[in-house]
């Protein structure tokens, strides 16, 4: 696996041959991850990239501690955060790190509020006085959240629901909820799909700021190489519930080491300049419980050969920083 | 809290008219079609009355004196006209003023009615809840079981066990009859207002299920657990409320069913309310007794369903919007 300076302090997160599967009937598990593997340090930044499908999400929610309640199960692997296991935890254990610890920003910004309670309602829930404060304490307080989230005339916004608030709105307003207790790790799942440019490079910049005053970790889901590129140093590329290339951002894009990151290089638009022919990536993504044999990714590949149809999916290899799950890396070369 | 009440009031006005106007038109056309339908029915109320020893000239006699020999149009318009003044006409049966009638016997159906909603909801919203919870788990199974079973007992069986059991077994509520005074009548409601809920929570608390499982699913709910919302906070605001609406809506639905089971289980428990009287008039062709309360029927349930507007409003600020 990825090398981690064993005299140096504890990764704040390192994710282990994590395996997570759906309960569909008694004894019956449909694996969703398997197998993730990635490490997060203290302070630092990792984008989570993959298709719709590949379980980004899934693997965020294991993340939080909720896999419970979408009928989920760890089923393989550990977890350890600032040093401690986190696979085993009960939801007593869970309530300590979640908040305070863990910040979570959910995958739909339109969703993300409960859309029946005031904004000064719900973020009346994470403010310190929130309980045993006086009324106009708890509402100095959340006047005070909504300001560090650059919110304009935040009084205004207070005493408004979320479908009176735009996309960018109600997204300051969901990152203010996660970052108000402090947490040590952010996680934002696809934070600005559905935003358009300017906004969402608004909500990325905000996001910047808030991890360098907090001191927080990010890790983050995006569909989008460009906002990784721009927001993590670390990159995670997830194919069929397996993170098929791990490393620093750079280097995966610019010589990658896995097929699958650099089709998803090649498929890019936001590098394309007018005339371009966007390559796709050929085939379907594959879904949960119709992964083939082998690599997962071979029945796509470019450079697949019969080794890479039978057996499981590869481990990762490490070398130097980064890691691959190809067992012909080493011709990814040679083809390009 | 005051931002509510003017809500509510702005709401309450708009929706007011319209709801009053909806009341008219409902009892005007349910008025007309019961008028003509039951003068369609073979039989009339003279010879119920007068007996089967009547001989046909006395029978005419007497349909003159109800006025009932005129042309059924012009009985129509005469009705109708009275009707919308107020004067919902004189019991044939009865001789007695049906407004009357009707005011003698509707508190008691009032109280068989709010009883069984109030038991119904008491029963439904924790059921639904829990059942949406922990619908991953055996209570899920047993859930999806026994409400099957409890809807497709037919009432008169339900309302047997239910006497069995609590008034013969265990002699905590009286067999049968009705004690009108407050307090008192809640013991005497008590079997009735059980029967009635336990074939209509189960449908309310399947409702609320598949409602919260969809609330569930939401991200605002995946939000507020990792923000770790206070549980009783969390079950009211993230999980009941937005989940309420279809409960709400099936409101409507449970008025006209509130008020035909009513029927029945006014018979079966003896309670002397307008349900029981009505068979008692149906059977004597008494048209103006039994068309004033098919009127009054149809403004219970056009004031339920405004009462469950109320509530949305309230409950849901987005209903406000539309
Ligand atoms: N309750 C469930 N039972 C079975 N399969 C499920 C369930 N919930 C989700 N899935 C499947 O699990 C897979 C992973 O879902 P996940 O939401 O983690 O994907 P994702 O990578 O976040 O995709 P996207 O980019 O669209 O958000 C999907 O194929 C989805 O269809
Ligand atoms: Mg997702």
């Amino acid at each position: 696996m990825i090398n981690h300076d064993p005299g140096s302090s504890p990764p704040l997160l390192s994710v282990n041959k994590l395996r997570v599967s759906f309960r569909v009937g008694s004894g019956i598990n449909l694996p969703v991850i398997d197998t993730a593997d990635f490490i997060l340090e203290p302070q630092g930044s990792l984008g989570l990239v993959g298709e719709s499908g590949s379980g980004k999400t899934m693997l965020c929610r294991t993340l939080i501690g909720t896999l419970a309640r979408h009928g989920a199960v760890i089923n393989g692997g550990n977890i350890t955060f600032s040093g401690q296991p986190i696979t085993n935890l009960g939801e007593s254990e869970w309530r300590k790190l979640r908040g305070h610890q863990i910040g979570y920003i959910p995958q739909s910004s339109m969703a993300g509020l409960n859309p029946i309670l005031t904004i000064k309602s719900q973020l009346s829930e994470v403010v310190k006085h929130s309980t045993g404060g006086s009324e106009s304490e708890v509402r100095r307080e959340v006047l005070g959240l909504l300001e560090r989230v650059r919110i304009p005339r935040p009084t205004a916004v207070m005493r408004s629901r979320p479908h009176q608030l735009s996309g960018g709105m109600r997204q300051r307003v969901i990152i203010a909820a996660a970052i108000a207790q402090g947490p040590k790790l952010l996680i934002a799942d696809e934070p600005t799909t559905a935003l358009d440019v300017t906004v969402q490079s608004e909500i990325l910049a905000l996001i910047n700021e808030l991890r360098e005053e907090l001191g927080m970790a990010l890790l983050l889901v995006s569909h989008d190489l460009a906002v990784i590129e721009e927001m993590c140093s670390l990159m995670a590329v997830m194919y069929a519930g397996a993170t098929v290339e791990v490393g620093p951002t750079e280097n995966l894009i610019s010589s990658p080491n896995h097929p699958y990151t650099r089709a998803l290089n090649t498929s890019r638009t936001d590098k394309a300049r007018p005339g371009d022919l966007l390559e796709s990536i050929p085939g379907d993504a594959v879904s949960v419980g119709h992964w083939p044999n082998g690599c997962r990714f071979w029945p796509r590949c470019p450079i697949a050969d019969l080794d890479c149809q039978d057996g499981l999916q590869p481990d990762l290899l490490a070398i130097e920083q980064r890691a691959s799950a190809c067992i012909h890396s080493d011709r990814m070369e040679v083809t390009d | 809290m005051q931002g509510i009440i003017k809500q509510v009031g702005s709401f309450f006005q708009h929706s007011l008219v319209s709801r009053v106007l909806q009341a008219v038109l409902v009892s005007f056309f349910l008025l007309t079609i019961v008028f003509f339908l039951l003068r369609l029915i073979p039989g009339d109320p003279a010879m119920v009355l007068l007996g089967e020893n009547a001989s046909m000239g006395q029978v005419e006699e007497y349909r003159k004196l109800l006025g009932l020999d005129r042309p059924p149009m012009e009985q129509y318009v005469d009705y109708m006209s009275n009707a919308f003044q107020g004067d919902l006409g004189v019991s044939i049966l009865r001789r007695q003023s049906v407004v009357k009638i009707i005011a003698s016997r509707l508190p008691v159906s009032l109280w068989l009615a709010g009883s069984t909603v109030a038991m119904v909801f008491v029963l439904a919203l924790p059921l639904g809840l829990l059942a949406a919870v922990y619908h991953r788990t055996w209570f899920g199974y047993f859930f999806r079981v026994t409400t099957s079973i409890a809807i497709s007992t037919p009432i008169y069986f339900t309302s047997l066990v239910i006497l069995l059991l609590l008034a013969v077994k265990l002699d905590l509520v009286p067999i049968a009859g009705y004690d009108p005074e407050f307090p008192k009548n809640l013991r005497t409601l008590f079997a009735p207002a059980l029967t009635n809920s336990i074939l209509l929570a189960p449908v309310l608390a399947r409702i609320l299920q598949a409602s919260v499982i969809d609330t569930m699913e939401e991200e605002f709910v995946e939000a507020a657990i990792v923000r770790g919302v206070k549980p009783l906070r969390f079950m009211w605001h993230y999980l009941l409320r937005p989940s309420l609406a279809p409960c709400i809506a099936a409101l409507g639905y449970f008025a006209a069913t509130v008020v035909s089971y009513g029927v029945l289980i006014e018979i079966i428990f003896n309670l002397p309310g307008v349900g029981m009287s009505l068979i008692e008039f149906v059977r004597a062709f008494d048209y103006t007794a039994v068309q004033g309360f098919v009127a009054l029927t149809g403004l219970l349930v056009v004031a339920t369903t405004l009462l469950a507007d109320l509530l949305n409003a309230w409950l849901d600020p987005r209903a406000n919007l539309k």
